[in-house]
């Protein structure tokens, strides 16, 4: 009987050793074979995923010792994947992300600080504004690097050509936009005919709004003694009461569009059922390849307040704290980021490249649908205060969402908004600051 | 460690006399159920502890965090947590208001299917489809129903409503997928009860000269009763615990009107990584659904007899 309870232990508990053991063996490789490195890329319209690919190729071609997996994953999950990943210890060497979810990250331990790996050339290549977009603490006191910010979107005007002549409104350039007053009364002017001037999809209206909302200085938070509080002053209020007054005052803004996503009014936008969709600069590959024949529509700059700034995340490539072949990674990164690369990946999302010498590229600044427009949006891009603020990702989705869809619903006035966003707001940030 | 603790030390003094008989039969039994057993402990009791254990600590899915005991912390947290709360209460409407509609539905269906009418092996058939779907199928299937723009449900009503979107609409339409989701294992549950049901007994009942309508309650339902009983348990915790169908459908918006106890307890583990308040979550939800799946059952059992 003891030797049965023996075996039967002894069974269980090389059970249980080979179960636990599975993850951890098959990491270390023979000098001579090449470095295996995988990269996560979140690409996802076509010509995006087949210039990832295509790089990857090419880089695998010119380096046999590095060779690189080309990883797929999605906008949608990837944070959630990454938490698990990072948790199992299965991560991807090289992370295609966005720099809000950066910071979260970075000050979970996660990425690698890559303040003293970048080489020279790609530092000097990318602006610094770009690279205050990953620049978080470390949670040791000073500040670290988390990641290479390579693409950046800026927000534009998306407008029906005829539509717009018809109306006889100025047409804004990228010198000279229009003010929200003007860009008000070109869309009240638009509205006829059972036409509506402008549409807003606020199905996720948190970073839209944030991102705008610098127009006139609206930063939402406020950092003072190290503790970071939520504020909506008037500042913060200007674009939201404007976008509200267009849904409910002027009644210029379609009603239907308010629920959608950003892609989803386009069918109508084809229609002619509104004139104008103010949208990030990537929506401008749809609109190309969608829209029917014979529709002619122009990228028009965004409108202006006090100032033209407006809040920008970019895209990045980030390397995990655990991967093996840190070193290996950077190279690639460099190598995939480089002004001729950016200016290909850029096109491909229809995003702006951050890359000062892609930015020169001619098919960056082609008149061509919309590219002199987008391009010289980027000038106003700085980075959105909520980058830097532990908890966003919470307050956004718990707090801001409801509290902004049902604004913008006129279900509750804008007082009980900006209640909602500090009071609720400043609870969920509380449990990041302790 | 199982097998130490479920062999208890042999009994000594007068009864050693019989322990070679009753010591083989248990081996046996043992044997015979480690097999089954050991992935039971390993892949299910192992890591219910863990989760029972980290719902007391402060544990994050964080590199840098040192994980600390903290008592009930999480627990009082829970209590004062609105957002606990109303997706607590959304977890309430949700399950009680699919189990009970569900259960009509099928109950009426198997009915009907009871019948002997034309081609009722093939609608037998087609009524269980639903079930071969996987969960995210369905989901993406009734997304596509629900579509704002190309939806069948506004094309049909000649409507123009962004169901899943809307702050009103979205919980009843999330319920009726619920509803037509979980449809067929309950049909089918009550059709074999049905099926169960003696003729005598309806025969019985004709000659006393009871109508359809007195025979289906004095008959049918307290012959039912066992399945009715075991069948609504079983999808009051399927469907508390639902997780997939409306992750699919709204992630639990707008606005967190959908946000069930479990997709609350999944954004709190891999969003905002606090584990150890998860873990509770997950805990609590487990203790709620035994307290009122116990009382059911007492009730059932106590009025059956």
């Amino acid at each position: 009987m003891r030797i049965t309870s023996a075996l039967a232990a002894a069974a269980i508990l090389t059970l249980a050793a080979a179960c636990g053991g599975g993850g951890g063996g098959g990491s270390s490789s023979a000098p001579n074979e090449p470095v295996k490195i995988n990269f996560l890329s979140l690409a996802w319209q076509k010509e995006s995923v087949a210039a990832n690919k295509q790089l990857v190729d090419e880089w695998n071609k010119a380096n046999p010792n590095i060779q690189v997996t080309y990883v797929q994953g999605s906008w949608d999950n990837v944070n959630d994947q990454l938490v698990t990943q990072f948790a199992g210890g299965t991560a991807p060497d090289v992370i295609h992300n966005d720099s809000p979810a950066l910071s979260g990250f970075a000050s979970d331990g996660y990425l690698l600080d890559l303040k003293d790996k970048l080489p020279a050339e790609l530092k000097s290549d990318i602006p610094q504004s770009a690279w205050d977009t990953v620049t978080f603490d470390d949670g040791k006191g000073g500040q670290g690097v988390y990641g290479v910010p390579f693409l950046q979107e800026s927000q534009v005007i998306i407008a029906n050509k005829k539509l717009l002549d018809a109306a006889k409104v100025r047409i804004p350039t990228a010198d000279d936009p229009w003010t929200w007053d003007e860009f008000s009364e070109a869309a009240k002017k638009m509205t006829k005919d059972g036409s509506y001037g402008v549409a807003w999809a606020m199905k996720s209206p948190v970073n839209k709004t944030l991102n705008l909302a610098l127009n006139f200085g609206g930063t939402f938070f406020q950092t003072s003694g190290g503790k970071t509080t939520v504020k909506v002053g008037p500042e913060e209020r200007e674009v939201l009461q404007r976008i509200h007054d267009q849904l409910y005052k002027d009644k210029s803004a379609d009603p239907d569009a308010l629920g959608q996503g950003t892609a989803d009014p386009l069918p109508a936008f084809y229609k002619g059922k509104f004139a104008m969709l103010p949208a990030g600069v990537y929506l401008r590959q749809q609109v190309v390849e969608q829209a029917p024949d014979g529709f002619e529509w122009v990228t028009l700059p965004a409108p202006k307040g006090t100032s033209a700034q407006q809040g920008a995340v970019s895209q990045t490539l980030s390397i995990a704290q655990e991967s093996e072949h840190p070193d290996e990674a950077m190279k690639f990164i460099s190598f995939f980021l480089n002004g001729t690369n950016q200016a290909k990946l850029a096109k491909g999302d229809w995003l702006l490249p951050t890359s000062q010498k892609a930015a020169a590229d001619p098919a960056m600044t082609t008149e061509e649908n919309g590219w002199d427009v987008a391009t010289a949006s980027a000038k106003n891009l700085v980075v959105a205060p909520f980058l830097k603020v532990n908890g966003f990702d919470e307050w956004k989705s718990k707090v801001a969402t409801p509290a902004l869809q049902e604004y913008f619903a006129n279900k509750i006035t804008i007082d009980q908004a900006a209640a909602k966003l500090v009071e609720d707001g400043n609870k969920v940030l509380e449990r990041y600051q302790r | 460690m199982t097998a130490t603790v479920t062999r208890p030390a042999p009994p000594r003094g007068p009864r050693r006399a019989r322990r070679p008989g009753i010591s083989r039969q248990t081996r046996e039994m043992w044997v015979l159920m480690l097999p089954a057993l050991v992935p039971v402990l390993l892949f299910s009791v192992g890591p219910l502890l863990y989760g029972i254990g980290l719902a007391f600590t402060d544990a994050r899915n964080t590199r840098v965090h040192q994980t600390e005991f903290v008592g009930l912390e999480n627990f009082t947290r829970l209590l004062t947590d609105a957002e606990f709360w109303s997706s607590f209460q959304i977890g309430a409407i949700w399950a009680v208001s699919v189990t009970v509609l569900q259960f009509l539905a099928a109950l009426g269906l198997a009915l009907l299917l009871n019948e002997k009418l034309r081609f009722s092996g093939l609608a037998r058939v087609l009524s269980v489809v639903p079930w071969a779907m996987p969960p995210v199928v369905i989901g993406l299937m009734w997304k596509l129903v629900y579509h704002p723009d190309a939806g069948m449900l506004n094309d049909l009503l000649g409507t123009h409503i962004n169901w899943l979107a809307d702050f009103s609409l979205a919980l009843p339409a999330i319920i009726v997928v619920g509803i037509w989701a979980g449809m067929p294992q309950t049909t089918v549950v009550l059709l074999a009860g049905l099926q169960n049901v003696p003729k005598e007994l309806y025969e019985a009942g004709e000659m006393d000269g009871a109508g359809t309508w007195r025979r289906f309650w004095s008959i049918t339902l307290p012959q039912l009763r066992p399945v009715i009983v075991a069948i609504t348990s079983l999808d009051f915790v399927w469907n508390i615990n639902q997780f997939g169908l409306v992750y699919v459908l709204t992630q639990g918006g707008p606005g967190g009107r959908t946000r069930l106890p479990m997709l609350f307890a999944y954004e709190e583990a891999f969003r905002y990584r606090m584990a150890g308040y998860a873990s509770m979550l997950g805990l609590a939800m487990a203790i709620v659904v035994l307290a009122v799946l116990g009382l059911y059952l007492w009730r059932q059992m106590r009025e059956a007899k």
